[in-house]
């Protein structure tokens, strides 16, 4: 479980969050959308601790950020590190033995490569494999589906699914409604900073059709394409 | 090209003012920094002048990095490419050529300036797809990454050490040992990407511990056959060897402590300051790693509760 009551953030004089109340239960898929600067990535770095906010983040294993798996949007590798080092770096920061990586290596990565030298997919796909072989509890997975080809989709897809089977907490944000509709028991929309009501998995068509109305509007009229 | 090296300018005096420094302070403070430098180098050892080529061309192969240089082909031309990379790295070099000619060395900055203006027209553009392997790999990254790019400087040290017992030099002996240490230091001089401080499941104190004992335990291999060379040929000088081992483990102690002090952000004015004073005067170690270490375990605290 992580419980956030009244959580803030701001930058400067920028506030980013508002007030931000959600519990997130075990053995569920969240989703959180939003237009980008909503405050999707700010709300996942508070709670991963990677921020300083004000308000309370609890969790059921303390401190959460040690049991927590999270992919951001845009990986970080060193210039001259192996796929396999990496994945050794941060089963080592966790303490966890290293696997032994020839069946756990799904996406077929290039693991003795350079992860430098990996396309974007394959860099999400490398980093989350070393947040899976860390054995976490809570997953923060943010834009998972960017950049990865359809056949590792369809395998992330079934592995956020096995996560939840598993009893764990995932929490995604992805711009594709399809794999959030596909993947999540709840989705909370997030606006200005504010959350909005929670949208559960029978309202999620009428979400859908509600974002496309608002967000496209009369907009490609207005462009007057010929 | 101007707007490029205008840039630049605007870029260097951002750094200064970053690092606590007006730029028009900046400028001379560094002239004096590096004349002091130079000068407090070619008093202390007579190996100065190819320890300085080294230093020179170290700075000069930064410049020559794939990424950067790729950048710059995409928005220049071919010509202005070249200008502007000789011009980089001219002004790199110049300063110590300068300064060798002045301690009248003429052989060093000539071989100096041809090799910069070399790597400038040249384009050397290998792409390493296959990894260097490393003793290392069991604990990435610091002497991972280290390793990968700088094991020239291993193959320069052992030789020296070789030379050393040849030439019957100890002085020398002592110097390689010091540039494998000098190597290693560098390898905690950037802050990592905080994500590889948050991923810990560790206190501060538990994480720099940590990040000490590797360092120890990796640069006493890379020592290692310098220390048993020297101990074997020269038993009498055993314990000056020990005392700038020891010296050695204490500034990568302090390095690594300075840099998690000033983490997420580089080494800032004050704490490269007192890192200089140490290096003139080694006793100030005892002070100032204690400071760093109180440090390091603050600003530690926020991303390892």
């Amino acid at each position: 479980m992580i419980d956030i009551r009244n959580l803030s953030k701001n930058f400067g004089t920028l506030q980013v969050l508002k007030n931000i109340d959600i519990r997130f239960e075990p053995g569920k898929v969240y989703g959180i959308i939003g237009e980008n600067g909503a405050g999707k990535t700010t709300l996942f770095r508070c709670i991963a601790g990677l921020e300083n906010y004000d308000g309370e983040i609890r969790s059921g294993l303390h401190p959460l950020k040690n049991y927590l798996g999270f992919l951001p949007t845009d990986p970080f590798f060193f210039s001259k590190i192996t796929g396999k080092e990496y994945i050794r770096l941060l089963c080592n920061a966790r303490k966890k033995e290293m696997p032994n990586l020839e069946s756990k290596n799904i996406f077929d990565l290039p693991l003795n490569q350079y992860a430098s030298t990996y396309s974007t997919g394959m860099k999400k796909k490398l980093a989350l494999t070393a947040i899976l072989l860390q054995e976490n509890h809570y997953f923060i997975l943010d834009e998972p589906f960017n950049g990865i080809d359809i056949h590792s989709n369809i395998i992330v897809v079934d592995l956020i699914k096995k996560l939840k089977a598993l009893g764990k907490t995932v929490l995604i944000s992805s711009h594709i409604f399809s794999t959030l509709k596909e993947t999540c028991d709840e989705i909370y929309p997030l606006k200005d900073g504010k959350i909005s009501p929670t949208v559960t998995r029978e309202n999620f068509d009428t979400l859908e059709l509600e974002i496309k109305a608002f967000t496209i509007g009369n907009k490609i009229e207005q462009l007057e394409l010929k | 090209m101007v707007a490029y090296i205008k840039l630049q300018y605007l870029l260097t005096n951002r750094k200064l003012s970053a690092f606590g420094v007006h730029p028009a302070i900046g400028y001379p403070l560094l002239l004096l920094l590096f004349i002091g430098l130079s000068t407090y180098l070619f008093n202390k050892t007579t190996f100065a002048p190819y320890a300085y080529t080294l230093i020179a061309l170290y700075f000069t192969a930064k410049l020559s990095e794939i990424r950067r240089n790729d950048f710059l082909k995409i928005c220049f031309g071919r010509i202005q490419y070249r200008k502007i990379r000789l011009l980089e790295n001219l002004i790199v070099v110049l300063p110590f050529a300068i300064f060798l000619l002045y301690k009248e060395h003429y052989i060093p900055p000539f071989l100096l300036v041809a090799t910069t203006i070399l790597l400038a027209l040249l384009n050397v553009n290998i792409t390493y797809n296959i990894p260097l392997p490393t003793p290392f790999y069991k604990k990435p990254f610091e002497f991972t990454v280290g390793f990968r790019n700088t094991f020239f400087l291993f193959i320069i040290a052992y030789a020296l050490t070789a030379i050393a017992v040849t030439v019957n030099n100890f002085n020398l002996g002592i110097f390689s040992l010091l540039l494998i240490f000098l190597t290693v230091l560098c390898y905690y001089l950037k802050p990592e990407n905080e994500y590889f401080v948050w991923a810990y499941s560790a206190t501060p104190a538990q994480f720099l511990i940590e990040k000490i004992k590797t360092a120890f335990r990796f640069s006493f291999y890379l020592c290692l056959p310098i220390l048993l060379t020297l101990s074997l040929f020269y038993t009498e000088n055993t314990g000056v060897l020990l005392l700038f081992t020891a010296l050695g483990y204490l500034y990568l102690v302090a390095v690594i402590l300075a840099k998690y002090a000033a983490f997420p952000g580089e080494i800032d004015l004050m704490q490269a300051i007192m890192l200089s004073i140490t290096f003139i005067f080694p006793p100030m170690l005892i002070a100032v790693i204690p400071l760093f270490a109180r440090q390091s375990v603050h600003e530690l605290k926020r991303l390892l509760p």
